[in-house]
């Protein structure tokens, strides 16, 4: 057994509250468990060893709240912000004007109604095999409950923020139900540069005909230690369109499992990660397809500079009853150093026979004919590259219906590209 | 304006250019004919700074300065353009955002402020409806699904954009319809002036009806071995190239 897991386990006080059934079921398991190492295929290119050598400072630094707001506010977005910095909520839920329709409460106050719904959420879409899903299961007595109601369209986008500083090492959870017919936009953003290390895991249920629209923006770098896991269950005919964009750090780590557990189900996953120096990032993606007439398009694209390191796995799993699925897979990399390293797998595994689908990985350098292309007509090599990358990545980006987070997320990723030009 | 003595230029280990000597001056348009492998698109290239294109010996001067030592991008800022045979496609890269930073960048290094969205946009469109390509051209990635004559449009479109001094078009006129070749005609004579100088290098004289030549050079063996005025392209167009001695089908230079 390791260390730090050890820590967590010795470390986790289940109060008697209305999470400790599942809490203790999750700690029994975690006890149970193995420490991953490199022969662990799960995290056979994603090494462990920051975590390990990672030291705890109780007093993480709480005084980066404004630092938070600065970088967490998107403009023109006009959402309802949900800020959490080293995992203390700073947002005043109770105070928040919510539209008709849209619930939302911490894990401390929720009203019985909300727990309800959100017992209906924790552990159904993430499975019982991601160690450190347990460990936020055990560890996250912070987190968000949010609820809408049948039919509601909440059209105003809901952005949660999570901030973590030097030293800190907490644990957040958002669950969210959506009822049938209701639609939603919701999207999560993480950032911090220090040390710290945390977990971070949301799931989401989206029942008969709801249609959320999600995006998470994995933006943590430099020494931060991030584990995190976004889950979707989609019954009859919802409709998920989700799109990641990703940073690096010295440990970055995302796991998305989307299951289509109706029929008619359909799941658009975009996915895009951006990578300078010698950040690392490790996207496992599994849709499980148990249900037929479901259909799922994923795109993943990377673009690693330098030293950088990305791990991709994704896998489609279709079930011996999934008849009519269409699914497709694809992950394109950019490398623009002959330094940069990528490891892309891509599975499928199928079991029912009338089915359609695709997969396929590919890793590749910049175009020169491209760059000369654009040099020949005045614009500098270090443009030329920008222009270049984001015109790799523009078709996922341009999947986001909102045009503010859109905009925005356009002139950040100029700035990112322009540090991740290799010299 | 261009002053070219004595350029040997080589591809990999292969010499293609031997020895070419070129002098155009300001509002001159000078048509370079000659048998395929001659050179010709070498030329372009080379002029352009493409990487790969070797200059061994001679000079070139652009405008009192030696073209051979600026990177393509500064040759493009100063004023060189060459419109392709075969465009790249840039799938993501609108039409519109590599023309407004192509226009802008010629413009900063002439001193000039930066044209504003609304600004750009207009001329974009000006420019566009002159090719004749729907607007929604400039929307569209670079070259994005065009087809061979939309590519050699949106070539000329930038040019119309770019305002350059030297202009080489290399076979703009290959795989064009008559209506397409007449419209791309039409965009160069438009910009014909007493400052702008053109490098027209085709296989066919029918260009050269639509876009009239002050000289007529033909090229072989990487060295221009003749020149003349547009009855010589007329000639060409007769005859082949074996009133020159020269095989006009394969010459492996």
């Amino acid at each position: 057994m390791n260390p730090w897991l050890n820590q967590v386990i010795d470390g986790a006080q289940i109060s008697n509250d209305w999470l400790s059934p599942i809490r203790e079921q999750s700690l029994q398991t975690l006890k149970n468990s193995q420490w991953p190492n490199r022969r662990s295929e799960r995290w056979k290119y994603t090494s462990l060893t920051a975590l390990e050598n990672f030291n705890t400072n109780n007093n993480a630094n709480n005084n980066s709240v404004n630092s938070a707001l600065a970088v967490g506010s998107i403009n023109g977005l006009n959402a309802i912000e949900l800020i959490f910095v080293n995992g203390k909520c700073q947002t005043n839920i109770k105070q928040l004007t919510l539209p008709n329709g849209l619930n939302i409460s911490d894990f401390r106050d929720a009203p019985i109604a909300q727990q309800d719904k959100a017992k209906a959420v924790f552990n159904h879409s993430k499975p019982a095999h991601h160690l450190f899903g347990l460990v936020n299961d055990v560890m996250a007595n912070e987190g968000l409950l949010i609820s809408i109601d049948e039919n509601c369209d909440i059209q105003t986008p809901i952005h949660i923020i999570h901030h973590n500083s030097e030293g800190d090492d907490s644990h957040l959870r958002v669950l969210v139900n959506i009822a049938a017919g209701a639609k939603a936009t919701i999207i999560e953003q993480g950032h911090g540069e220090s040390s710290s290390a945390n977990t971070y895991f949301s799931e989401y249920v989206l029942d008969k005909n709801a249609e959320l629209e999600h995006t998470y923006l994995a933006m943590h770098t430099h020494l931060a230690i991030h584990i995190s896991g976004c889950h979707f269950n989609l019954y009859d005919h919802a409709k998920l369109k989700s799109t990641v964009i990703a940073y690096g750090s010295q440990l970055s780590r995302l796991d998305i499992d989307v299951n289509h557990c109706g029929e008619h189900a359909d799941a658009k996953l975009n996915a895009v990660y951006l990578l300078a120096e010698s950040e690392h990032f490790d996207l496992h993606t599994t849709i499980e397809h148990a249900m037929p007439n479901g259909t799922t398009e994923e795109n993943v694209r990377g673009v690693v500079g330098d030293k950088a390191k990305a791990v991709f796995n994704g896998r489609i799993h279709i079930h011996r009853n999934a008849q009519k699925t269409l699914a497709q897979l694809n992950n394109r990399n950019l490398l623009l150093s002959r330094r940069g390293q990528v490891n892309t797998k891509p599975e499928l595994e199928i079991y029912a026979d009338d089915v359609q689908c695709a997969h396929g990985a590919t890793v590749a350098e910049m175009n020169e004919e491209d760059l000369y292309y654009l040099n020949s007509r005045g614009i500098s090599l270090s443009k030329a590259k920008v222009m270049l990358n984001l015109g790799f990545i523009q078709e996922l980006v341009n999947g986001i219906s909102n045009q503010a987070l859109k905009d925005w997320l356009e002139q950040l990723l100029r700035t990112r590209f322009l540090t991740m030009e290799v010299k | 304006m261009l002053n070219v003595k004595n350029l040997h230029a080589r591809v990999e280990d292969k010499s293609i250019l031997n020895g070419l000597n070129l002098t155009i001056k300001p509002g001159e348009v000078h048509a370079i004919m000659g048998p395929n492998g001659a050179g010709k698109s070498t030329l372009g290239y080379t002029l352009s700074g493409r990487e790969g294109y070797q200059v061994e010996q001679g000079s070139v001067d652009f405008n009192g300065e030696n073209l051979v030592d600026m990177t393509i991008e500064e040759r493009a800022r100063k004023g060189l353009f060459l419109a392709f045979q075969y465009p790249v496609e840039i799938p993501g890269v609108s039409n519109m955002e590599f023309m407004k930073e192509s226009v802008n960048a010629i413009r900063e290094q002439q001193g000039e402020s930066p044209l504003s969205a609304a600004e750009f946009l207009k001329a974009a469109k000006a420019a566009c409806k002159q090719v004749q390509l729907p607007l929604d051209f400039l929307k569209r990635g670079v070259n994005e699904g065009f087809s061979g004559g939309e590519k050699k449009r949106n070539e000329i479109m930038q040019m119309i954009l770019l305002k350059p001094k030297l202009c080489i078009l290399d076979e703009s006129d290959s795989g064009l319809d008559v209506d397409a070749l007449q419209v791309v005609a039409n965009g160069v004579n438009s910009q014909r002036d007493q400052q702008r100088s053109f490098i027209v290098i085709t296989h066919y004289q029918r260009l050269l009806d639509y876009i009239e030549p002050d000289f007529v050079h033909i090229l072989a063996h990487g060295e221009i071995v003749k020149s003349g005025d547009a009855e010589l392209a007329k000639k060409v167009e007769k005859e082949g190239y074996a009133f020159l001695g020269l095989d006009d089908k394969e010459v492996n230079a």
